[in-house]
């Protein structure tokens, strides 16, 4: 079935298209990219697949209407400001903080709080893990000191943890605490380091939000 | 009377959301193929693929209610099946199958000629393949064997555009070295 042509930016690339190659252009590297792609398998999906996916999505037990109001509310969706509101909100902003003296404005990161005056900027990371036998997740980092002090949850019970965690710009190290005993590095990690104890943290890589 | 107009991905996820489950096959008709194709490379089985493809969008049902843009709901399944493909080349690595053993049963479209004069080569890129890391493997197959632009795959894998070229030069320099190797 085609897709519509507004969704086509947004699906996978054909494997047929090729780009202008960027290597060293010599015949040798040419050749071996030639072989990788007559090597390359391809073939359409099993005619079975959405049988099957739909068979095991029909087994998957209904979510309530109160978890798809709650999947709702926490659902991040894009709010359209137009200029005039927007400049009417920050003309009410500036009434308030002349009328009522500038505020402490304090948002809570891990055990710390932060000023918002030290222009600290801070970026949600949705952390998710698949844990069907778990009874708790928590998930602790060197943005946490090393403490497990976000808690994960799994609101439709399928097993699956997430959790949104404030982290600052920056590099950081974590990983998962099961049921308060078990670490668990996140299988699904961008990358991993060693932790000096013989294990492997996952690495997470904040960028500054613009 | 006019054609019916198909519902946009973004359409197709709101009616999920809201308890039309059956509208989620039409994410599978439309994405199943490209996220099928991208597993069998990066698996080399098509039995495997086809398994990590069916998980990835049981996954993606599920956590549905997560996917903030649902215009682009089919770059984030492909989030989905290329993570559990990395997962799946890390756990087969470590029950030590050999990608290379499979390179000489994948199908392929090739001219039987050609495939035959390349069949050492093809055996030895895809002996160096499986030796490079899940992440260089799956950028160096997404930029070369599958041809994608660096802007759409730095969009897709959720990676800046420099990041993701350091990533593939190092994968083009791990496979220079290794082919060496074995030549």
């Amino acid at each position: 079935m085609s897709n519509p042509a507004d969704e086509r930016a947004n699906a996978p690339a054909s494997p047929e298209r090729h780009e202008p190659e960027d290597g060293d252009g010599t015949d040798e590297w040419e050749r071996m990219i030639a072989a990788f792609r007559t090597a390359a398998p391809r073939g359409s999906a099993p005619p079975w697949l959405e049988q099957r996916v739909m068979a095991e999505i029909e087994a998957l037990p209904e979510r309530s209407p109160w978890q798809r109001a709650l999947g709702w509310l926490v659902r991040p969706a894009p709010v359209r400001i137009s200029p005039l509101s927007a400049g009417l909100a920050t003309a009410a902003v500036a009434a308030l903080l002349f009328f009522a003296g500038r505020p402490t404005m304090t948002a809570t990161v891990g055990s710390e709080r932060v000023e918002a005056g030290a222009v600290e900027q801070v970026v949600y990371v949705q952390f998710v893990l698949e844990a069907p036998a778990a009874t708790s997740v928590a998930v602790a980092g060197d943005f946490s000191d090393w403490q497990p002090s976000f808690t994960l949850t799994d609101t439709d019970g399928d097993g699956v943890w997430t959790g949104r965690v404030p982290v600052r710009p920056g590099v950081h190290g974590y990983m998962f605490l099961i049921d308060e005993t078990r670490w668990q590095t996140d299988p699904n990690a961008e990358r991993y380091q060693d932790d000096g104890f013989g294990n492997r943290n996952a690495v997470l890589a904040v960028g500054a939000s613009s | 009377m006019p054609a019916p107009v198909e519902r946009t991905d973004a359409q197709v996820v709101r009616d999920v959301l809201a308890g039309d489950r059956d509208a989620y096959r039409l994410l599978v008709r439309r994405y199943g193929d490209a996220l099928h194709g991208h597993a069998l490379r990066m698996a080399g089985s098509p039995d495997e693929a086809a398994e990590l493809v069916q998980r990835a969008f049981v996954q993606g049902f599920k956590k549905l209610h997560t996917c903030r843009e649902p215009e682009r709901v089919g770059a984030w399944l492909f989030r989905i099946v290329a993570n559990l493909c990395k997962d799946h080349v890390r756990s087969a690595r470590r029950r030590d199958i050999p990608l290379a053993a499979l390179a000489g049963s994948l199908p392929s479209d090739a001219d039987p000629a050609a495939d035959a004069s390349n069949a050492e080569l093809r055996a030895r890129v895809w002996r160096a393949l499986e030796s490079l890391t899940p992440e260089q493997r799956e950028a160096f197959v997404l930029k070369h064997v599958e041809g994608r632009s660096y802007e759409e795959i730095a969009a897709v894998m959720d990676l800046s555009v420099a990041s993701l070229k350091m990533r593939v030069h190092r994968a083009r320099e791990a496979l220079r070295g290794l082919l060496e190797e074995y030549a």
